[in-house]
């Protein structure tokens, strides 16, 4: 059967328009940061068009504030006071300015040309679209935009999308350049419905750990802004940090992120395990993939024992956040394709 | 303030199994490991032995299975004909290296206990029959070889003392029990004196 | 805050915000003594105390998680550095690319990571950790499985979470309505004079324990293979068999109790293997399927059996599985020594040196030729073509099929005892014969000078690389691994909350209703919102129903 090459050029061309129109996204959530209207202060009860799922801007403060019921007068007696007036209250659909608007905008535009140039390149080679690195990245990519969508859309953070963006925007750029390998059908290793289902978890759930490793890096930020601003220091960057969900919101955000991405990411090492074992003879050999995923899943499962250890909570949970995705990012990268192994149908050379 | 307030016995219970399980692990894992989900790449081609031997005393001795086949000169051969002399069984191929080196030594010891009563039997393995007649010529060796390219001979071993290398020899007894066995090259001594212990009747 | 005993529950229960049981893996707040506080030195300087101190130590999360990091850590030369059981020529390459630092690294154990003593130290420290860990928690589940919450606090407008308001019910009627409330919502309950507490999400506590005795399992499982598997691998040509004992395996690793007796008695012919190629586009002389078709039997005397063995679909038999791992060429040689006997006359595995065209490398030893012993090392080319006066091969398919190859007389080395490989000549002891290199396709004959003998090149077989392995552990630790994944999101989506309800008697005659929440996990955030929710749900159905009714039905 071979491989619509009309198809596999639509499924190129598509990817670059995604790349440009998330570019233009990303500087249209830059450009609200430095030209966006002030919005003035939005109590944090009833004002909001819906209510706000425990995300609010404060910056410095640590409990989260207790949202009214729907009806009723009575307040609920808390120990910490609510929010005091925020600058924008991200829940305020209402009062985004047109330029964050217009990144929203672009953002969905460019997931339509992503989610279309994935598809295609799946239907120009007659088989699932992750078969080699570069349908990987294009994959994951997808998903992690997806996954911020639906993310901004519950909390309505959608400041955070620049450092997306840009993260995204990158990572397709790599995967377009250097990365890039033409439509081609599969080795015969590859032919089993297994590829469907391991590589699927795996894009899924990489997907999802970038969103946690972009929310990580913003909290890391967050988290310094406002411990210089308790300390009374002036803040650098007040501008952007008064948009963005406050330390707090982001690590509970990092947390929950992380805690969706891990059960995925072991279905995908199991899987895998699964596949191996039928196509090598053996369900681990700490083939260096392997043990770069099971390093990987350790440190994660690090990150999530941290988070519940005082002491360990918040910055340096965070480090260790990123360092499992830092492992997660020499597997994919370096260690699918340049170290010797079972694992290098990277389709490169 | 103990940690956990269940009973010191149930904890000590816990430890001792947790330890016991921990140990089966810790052989498991020692040496030994289990690799190479590629083929063997030190391309020998064949598992070879170190020469140990060992003697079955008579009484704790198992049966030989029924080996029959033909010979590298096409006759057939079975071991039932051998019934009431001691018989050598040697595993051998023309290409292996061991094998080739232990021949004379097989020759030798072949002539000299004819007159016990103790026959010969080489079974070739993974050979053609060219190689065969031509290693047999070389080295002078006077008993019959089956050709068994299926292997199905060492097979018939399986449940009792299986040859575990190539070269392996067997040793029968008068009354068809396995009284000994070599595995990797034999040397005159290791087989000479498994041979004169059971030719004495032990 | 209010001290929050439960006398039912057994263990002196902590101030909420410390939880009063080790955590989960989720994360709730932890276990008070490894963690949150130092664990007091033991009062005497006995071998005893000291040894207890170690246990609670080795048993404590830190440790664990210390060890877990440590195996992750101990992972990482195992991936970088090539390693003896899956390229041991890697390690050779490894040895004289870095003369000095190769023997430290070895004495280290890093070439075998994975097998090294200091890392089988990690995992089985990291194993009595757990067990010592999760085993008696379990015991404690069990025991408490079916214990009340406890009785609630007496000022419940202390806790973070928490509401008043009044309502026109009597304070019966009112304990009764929140009592059915939280019923439907599959709180369990208990009730006391004036009060009422709710709780709900025992079974994170099930999803962590079965999460980690299910790690446990992995390990246990990964242990089995180690103790009763065995790998082994074979080289078949096409229309030759074997069976799977010792004697008949090119390699045999077997498990640490695992003896010849053991090895499953099948015997399997390769009757045909066909492979296919790509023939033209960008990916051309990539293989598209490989197949080998074999007839099997499981035992001695069975009926023989068919079956088509492709890479991801191995032969299973009686629990044995049997993998098609590579493939290549036997071209067959017929060899006639000085003296004109035929002297070696089979086809011969060669190994691909390209794996694009299949460009084979192979030799030929005849060690029982007259006068001299005879040795070849050549080529085979499945499609031999002539580029400028290059011979190469162009497409992996056997179109064209030619050998060329290069004879020797002398000492093949065969004698001495040492194994040699197949598909190497060893020729210090031979000295190469001057003839012109001829390239033969099938039927021709090469003419060694000085009567020395003949090589015929007559046709050729394919081979496949075939892998025997048998492991117990196998199914063992899928079901440990399912176990895991499924403890793991039943930790995750399950979760603790307990809810007090006081009503009684206020200042203005009505009835004072106070609710309060505590969530007994709550590292994702989000228990306001869900109290929130919760205390308005209460309300009203305090709201409601004003008139008095006795029993609020379902």
């Amino acid at each position: 059967m071979s491989d619509n090459l009309g198809l596999a050029q639509l499924s190129d061309h598509l990817l670059i328009v995604a790349v440009v129109v998330y570019s233009l996204a990303m500087l249209a959530y830059a450009g609200d940061f430095a030209y966006g209207r002030r919005v003035k202060a939005a109590g944090a009860a009833g004002k909001a068009a819906r209510p706000v799922p425990e995300l609010a801007g404060v910056g410095a403060s640590g409990g989260a504030a207790t949202p009214g019921t729907p009806e009723g007068p009575e307040q609920p007696t808390a120990a910490v006071p609510p929010a005091a007036t925020a600058d924008s209250a991200p829940g305020d659909a209402g009062r985004l300015g047109p330029l964050i608007r217009g990144a929203i905008a672009l953002t969905y535009l460019g997931l339509a040309a992503h989610v279309a140039g994935v598809i295609t390149r799946g239907l120009a080679v007659h088989r699932v679209p992750w078969g080699d690195m570069y349908e990987f990245i294009t994959a994951l990519t997808c998903v992690t935009v997806i996954f911020f969508v639906a993310l901004m859309m519950r909390y309505r953070a959608w400041h955070l999308g620049v450092f997306v963006m840009g993260a995204v925007v990158v990572a397709l750029g790599l995967a377009q350049t250097i990365i890039y390998t033409p439509a081609g059908p599969l080795v015969p290793a590859l032919k089993s419905y297994w590829l469907a289902i391991h590589v699927a978890a795996m894009t899924l759930s990489v997907g999802i750990f970038f969103v946690a490793a972009v929310l990580g890096v913003v909290y890391l930020f967050a988290e310094r802004y406002s411990r210089r601003a308790a300390a009374g220091l002036s803040p650098a960057n007040h501008g952007i940090m008064r948009r963005l969900p406050s330390a707090v919101e982001l690590d509970r955000l990092t947390y929950r992120t992380v805690v969706f991405g891990f059960p995925i990411w072991t279905f995908g090492i199991i899987a895998g395990a699964i596949w191996a074992d039928q196509a090598w003879g053996r369900y681990w050999g700490w083939d260096p993939v392997e043990t770069w995923a099971f390093i990987t899943w350790v440190i994660y499962a690090c990150f999530l024992h941290a988070r519940a250890t005082a002491g360990w909570r918040g910055r340096r949970a965070a480090y260790i956040q990123l360092i499992a995705f830092g492992c997660l990012l020499f597997n994919v990268l370096v260690v699918q394709t340049f170290l010797t192994g079972l694992h290098s149908y990277a389709g490169l050379g | 303030m103990p940690l956990f307030p269940s009973s010191h016995a149930a904890r000590r219970a816990v430890g001792a199994a947790a330890m016991a399980v921990a140990g089966v692990l810790g052989v498991a894992a020692c040496g030994g490991q289990i690799a190479a989900n590629t083929p063997a790449s030190n391309g020998n081609n064949f598992v070879s032995g170190n020469g140990t031997s060992s003697y079955f005393k008579a009484g704790s001795r198992l049966a030989a299975p029924a080996v029959s086949g033909s010979t590298l000169s096409g006759a057939r051969l079975s071991l039932s004909s051998y019934r009431g002399k001691v018989v050598v069984i040697n595993f051998w191929g023309s290409w292996c290296a061991p094998c080739r080196s232990e021949a004379p030594t097989l020759a030798v010891l072949s002539e000299q206990y004819q007159s016990k009563g103790v026959r010969f039997v080489g079974v070739d393995i993974r050979d053609s029959p060219a190689s065969a007649r031509a290693f047999v010529q070389n080295f002078g060796i006077s008993y019959p070889s089956l050709n068994d390219p299926a292997d199905e001979i060492a097979l018939a071993f399986r449940h009792t003392v299986p040859p575990a290398a190539i070269p392996s020899t067997l040793v029968i007894d008068r009354n068809g029990q396995i009284a000994g066995r070599v595995i990797g090259q034999t040397s005159y001594s290791s087989l000479g004196n498994i041979l004169a212990k059971v030719t004495a009747g032990g | 805050m209010t001290d929050v005993r439960s006398p039912q529950a057994g263990n002196g229960a902590a101030a909420p915000g410390v939880a009063e049981e080790p955590a989960d893996v989720a994360g709730e707040t932890i276990a008070g003594v490894a963690d949150e506080t130092e664990t007091p030195r033991p009062g005497g300087f006995g071998a005893v105390a000291w040894a207890r101190w170690a246990w609670r130590q080795l048993t404590s999360m830190r440790i664990a998680l210390v060890l877990l990091f440590l195996l992750a850590l101990g992972s990482v030369p195992g991936s970088l550095l090539p390693q003896q059981g899956i390229d041991p020529a890697g390690v050779q390459q490894y040895f004289t690319a870095h003369p000095a630092l190769a023997p430290f690294l070895n004495a280290l154990g890093l070439f075998n990571v994975f097998a090294a003593p200091w890392f089988a130290a990690i995992y089985l420290l990291l194993f009595v950790s757990l067990a010592g860990c999760v085993l008696p928690r379990s015991f404690r589940l069990a025991r408490t499985a079916r214990a009340r919450p406890p009785q609630a606090p007496r000022h419940l407008s202390r806790l973070p979470n928490s509401v008043r308001y009044e309502t026109a019910m009597t304070t019966e009627e009112a304990s009764a309505a929140a009592a059915a409330f939280l019923t439907r919502r599959h709180f369990r309950l208990s009730q006391g004079e004036g009060w009422l507490s709710a709780e709900k999400g025992y079974r994170r506590e099930a999803g962590n324990l079965l999460f980690h005795v299910a790690l446990m399992g992995v390990l246990v499982s990964i242990g089995l293979g180690g103790l009763f598997g065995y790998k082994a691998d074979r080289l078949l040509v096409e229309g030759t068999s074997f069976a799977d004992t010792v004697t008949d395996l090119d390699a045999y690793h077997p498990g640490h109790l695992v003896s010849p007796n053991d090895l499953a008695p099948f015997s399997l012919t390769l009757d045909k293997f066909s492979a296919s190629y790509v023939a033209s586009g960008p990916d051309r002389n990539q293989p598209e399927s490989f197949n080998a078709h074999v007839s099997y039997t499981a035992q001695p005397g069975d009926a023989a059996r068919t079956y088509d063995i492709q890479v991801n679909h191995p032969l299973n038999v009686d629990a044995v599985k049997v993998y098609l791992l590579g493939h290549g060429y036997a071209p067959v040689f017929r060899v006639t020594d000085g003296q004109g006997k035929v002297v070696y006359d089979q086809a011969t595995p060669f190994l691909p040196a390209d794996q694009s065209t299949y460009l084979s490398e192979g030799v030929v030893k005849a060690p029982d030729a007259k006068p001299q012993q005879l040795g070849f090392a050549g080529v085979f080319l499945p499609t031999a073509v002539d580029v400028s006066g290059q011979l190469e091969s162009a497409f992996p398919a056997p179109y064209l099929p030619a050998v060329s190859m290069i004879p020797y007389v002398g000492n093949l080395g065969l004698n001495n005892g040492v194994p040699q490989s197949v598909y190497q000549l060893n020729t210090t002891g031979m000295h190469r014969l001057a003839t012109p290199v001829q390239v033969l396709t099938p039927g021709q004959s090469m003419k060694l000078p000085g009567g020395a003998g003949t090589l015929t090149f007559t046709g050729y077989r394919q081979w496949v690389s075939l892998q025997v392995t048998y492991d117990p552990g196998q199914v063992p630790a899928l079901i440990s691994g399912i176990a895991a994944l499924a403890g793991l999101v039943l930790s995750f989506l399950v979760r603790r909350r307990r809810i007090f309800v006081r009503t009684y008697r206020g200042d203005s005659g009505r009835t004072v209703v106070d609710v309060a929440g505590l969530a007994r996990s709550d590292v994702g955030g989000g228990f306001e919102a869900e109290f929130g929710e919760l205390a308005a749900g209460l309300k009203s159905v305090h709201d409601h129903d004003s008139s008095p009714r006795s029993e609020e039905t379902e």
